[in-house]
């Protein structure tokens, strides 16, 4: 076993491997850090947010920061992370060869992490997670920003070189005997996944250097003073953090791929069709990017483009939807922790879907642009799909990683705890911003409806804080004294279930 | 693999369904997208961390806007420093104002009303208060919008049109498609030589602390000893925000206060716009950039006045008057 609390290991033995195993298993502890820390944030957001006026922050200044931090870190501390390292925990084993290909370079991809951070968190910057010059140019003095710009441009370096890695490890290293389309969903999705982030990152890393050469007052690409236009650094970072968004969600869906027919006991309904939605959404996903950006002054037939580009994407994630609603009818269900995680994902990832279809719809965007109504909806992806995902393979890797049990009736209270926090939450985010709340503020105008539903959404939000703390009890406590499980078949599905850990053979440490 | 009819027949479905959502806002905004010829042009200044307007026959309001129901209105909306969003909710008109550039957009106000006028991007310190009124007032005397003269003018509304004249009447649109660059510190000079042709045009009727831009440079000439500057770069917090920051004056004299910043600013009594009696003793309102104003202190009492500004609210300092 890799995690044995009561015999541990030395500690640098874990830091100092290259064994995909232990890097997997960093990336998914330090992605669990952000986790929380984050989410420490997003709790005294809510406590703010509960009454109108100014009471828990000194002002906006101190609120940005937070929700600056907040989203840098659940965004590209936990989702990139954890994706990484599940990537990096499986990869290997589903594509049946020894470690990464290049085991050295994962390592460096991984400890790039803890020093951007060190520099996110020491920074604490007021620029949003989008930076949008020329506030971030010209407004935000010191060197908060410019430790986010390198603590993001460190980032997306690690990013492309686990890319890298995986697309070399899946396409080059397979075992000969497993061709490309008997190989699981999962490793296609991390395929695809790393293909998008070669494509997309060097923009974004382009556009910081770019936003920081101008903070520097050198350049002034984004500087409408020195002839720049700041709208060009939308477009740039847009066309990066558009696929993004699928980056995030799609080695969620690859979970949900392995977790389900897992669970339903019965065989997935259509890999092809599965195969084929990844791929096409890694190449219309880099066609919609500017409907972020409606409201900036967009001709007619850009914003047109772009909402047809968007609603191009939406079929390919409705057939994820279907093919998981197929392979559940009619199977043996066990509604284990994972299951039940990745069911509460489908039903609100089709949720969020929905409200990305209005969102896109060019005159109800302009009702819906950058009020509440946004921080629900991508609030609902990312803690509604892409989290619940991630979280219910967690429970699903811990008996593989730990050799032990978790504690199954805590976990079922997380889900509903989870769940029902997050339906509440980010639902009645979606009205506050119909009834005209801006997004980004610390205070908003005492009005009965907006006093009513912040409150409402603020008990959504520390529901969902309280059941992640009953989740890291959980996963503490059943980690040293958890009852030890049958590695073949943790989940007690019965015989006949082969793809659950028919790869998990322990290779030997390096 | 045998399950290639359902799947086509969902895929077919829910591509029907977007069709049918993508050609319904295709047609929707297709008519959003050009104003009437006969609009009457507002052109909108965002700036941390208010909101200026100004109409086409030179009036000028601060955190306020009147307009007619019934008329359209098209707005010309710019910034002058960073990127803000002009938003009216209930209208559900929403249009970034970004520096270097003239977004437009237009509509025509049926309810008469007081509405809520809000930034929707993030711009900064005071983001969450910038905020105005609108007010939409009955249209009494049941005129249409100017008509337009012979030639029918068409706004041509790429998002990126044209910039009006202030002050003069005209609502000539060239429409181009082309983006005309606005300089942000020609912005608020214009907006200075609109508002002297017309200074009081709405300084009566805005509120509190909405007046009109900058006041009249004739009156400044008095023989006060007693000056006051805001020096350039009072905007950031940090920096010195008065010069001197500690004044001391005799009961009586007139104090010259000038702005040599590039943001507007006021001198208002008080510790802090969330005082009881801010701006009660004495208000300048806002002094626009290289603009003058001054106090007299003959009806303040004497003793320790701590001032600031409204718009800046860091921005302190403290006047003794003797």
């Amino acid at each position: 076993m890799v995690l044995e609390l009561k015999k541990p290991r030395p500690i640098w033995e874990i830091i100092f491997s290259t064994h995909h195993t232990d890097i997997g298993l960093l990336y998914i502890i330090a992605s669990m850090v952000a986790l929380f820390a984050g989410g420490a944030l997003a709790m005294a957001i809510r406590a703010e947010l509960f009454l109108p006026g100014v009471q828990i922050f000194e002002g906006q200044a101190d609120f940005s920061r937070f929700f600056t931090v907040h989203g840098t870190t659940l965004l590209f501390l936990w989702l990139i992370p954890f994706a990484a390292g599940a990537g990096n925990y499986l990869i290997p084993i589903m594509v049946r060869y020894k470690d990464m290909a290049w085991p050295k370079l994962n390592a460096v991809a991984f400890w790039m992490i803890p020093p951007c951070m060190f520099l996110i968190w020491g920074g604490f910057s007021d620029t949003t997670w989008n930076a949008y010059p020329p506030y971030s140019i010209l407004k935000a003095p010191g060197p908060a920003a410019d430790m986010w710009i390198v603590g993001l441009k460190l980032l997306g370096l690690s990013s492309v070189l686990g890319a890298i890695n995986f697309t070399v490890t899946i396409l080059k290293m397979k075992h000969p005997d497993l061709p490309l389309m008997k190989m699981s969903l999962f490793s296609w999705a991390t395929l695809v996944t790393s293909l998008m982030i070669i494509v997309a990152i060097p923009t974004f890393a382009a556009s910081l250097v770019m936003l920081y050469t101008d903070r520097l007052g050198v350049t002034g690409f984004f500087n409408p003073e020195m002839g720049g236009d700041p709208i060009a650094y939308q477009h740039l970072f847009w066309f990066t953090f558009h696929p993004e968004v699928y980056i995030f969600v799609l080695p969620g869906i690859g979970m949900m791929y392995e977790m389900i027919p897992t669970f339903s006991r019965k065989p997935l309904f259509s890999y092809y069709s599965g195969v084929v939605a990844l791929i096409v959404i890694a190449v219309i996903g880099f066609g919609s990017w500017a409907h972020h950006m409606f409201a900036v002054g967009m001709s007619f037939t850009e914003k047109t483009v772009f909402m047809v580009g968007t609603l191009a994407a939406v079929p390919s994630s409705a057939m994820h939807v279907f093919n998981f609603l197929a392979t559940m009818w009619g199977g043996r269900i066990k509604f284990a922790a994972p299951m039940l995680f990745s069911v509460g994902g489908i039903l609100l990832f089709f949720s969020a879907g929905a409200g990305g279809v209005v969102n896109t719809a060019m005159p109800l965007d302009f009702l819906t642009h950058d009020s509440y109504w946004v921080v629900g909806h991508m609030h609902l992806f990312i803690m509604g799909t892409i989290t619940l995902a991630f979280v219910g393979f967690i429970y699903y890797l811990f008996p593989l990683i730990t050799g032990r049990m978790y504690d199954q009736r805590l976990a079922k209270i997380h889900f509903v705890l989870t769940f029902v926090g997050i339906a509440v939450i980010f639902g009645v985010q979606h009205i506050l911003g119909l009834y005209g709340m801006p997004r980004r503020v610390v205070d908003y105008l005492p009005i009965p409806e907006l006093i009513i539903m912040n409150q409402i959404a603020s008990f959504g939000g520390w529901a969902i804080g309280a059941s992640f703390i009953l989740f890291l009890y959980n996963m503490i406590k059943s980690a040293m004294f958890g009852k030890p499980v049958d590695p073949k078949d943790p989940f007690e599905l019965g015989h006949g279930v082969e793809y659950y850990y028919d790869y998990a053979r322990r290779e030997p440490h390096h | 693999m045998g399950h290639s009819t359902p799947e086509w027949v969902y895929i077919g479905a829910v591509t029907a369904i977007l069709i049918w959502v993508g050609a319904e806002s295709w047609n929707i905004e297709h008519t959003l997208e050009y104003a009437p010829p006969n609009s009457e042009t507002v052109r909108v200044v965002g700036q941390q961390w208010f909101w200026s307007f100004q109409h086409a026959d030179g009036t000028q309001e601060i955190n306020e806007l009147h307009v007619k129901e019934g008329i359209p209105y098209r707005f010309e909306i710019v910034s002058s420093d960073v990127v803000h969003s002009f938003n009216i909710p209930d209208f559900a008109m929403l249009m970034d104002a970004v520096p270097g550039r003239v977004n437009t957009m237009w509509n025509i106000f049926d309810e008469p009303g007081e509405y809520l006028i809000e930034c929707r991007e993030y711009c900064g310190m005071l983001h969450q208060d910038m905020r105005a009124r609108l007010f939409v007032e009955p249209n009494t005397d049941n005129t249409t919008a100017s008509q337009p003269e012979s030639e029918p003018t068409i706004s041509q509304g790429t998002g990126t049109a044209t910039v009006v004249a202030p002050g003069g009447g005209e609502v000539g649109s060239t429409g181009t498609g082309t983006m005309r660059v606005v300089e942000p510190g020609n912005i608020t000079a214009s907006n200075e030589s609109g508002a002297s042709d017309n200074t009081s045009s709405t300084a009566s009727d805005s509120g509190d602390n909405a007046t009109t831009g900058s006041t009249n440079g004739t009156s400044t000439t008095s023989a006060a000893g007693v000056t006051l500057s805001i020096p350039a770069g009072a905007a950031t917090p940090g920096n010195p925000a008065y010069s001197p920051d500690t004044l001391t004056v005799t009961k009586g004299e007139i104090i010259a206060v000038s702005n040599d910043d590039t943001a507007p600013h006021t001198v208002t009594s008080g510790a802090s716009p969330g005082d009881a009696d801010a701006g009660q003793l004495f208000d300048t309102s806002i002094i626009m950039p290289a603009g003058k104003a001054e106090i007299d202190t003959s009806t303040i009492d004497a003793g320790e006045h701590p001032f600031h500004c409204t718009v800046h609210p860091f921005m302190t300092g403290t006047m003794t008057v003797q």
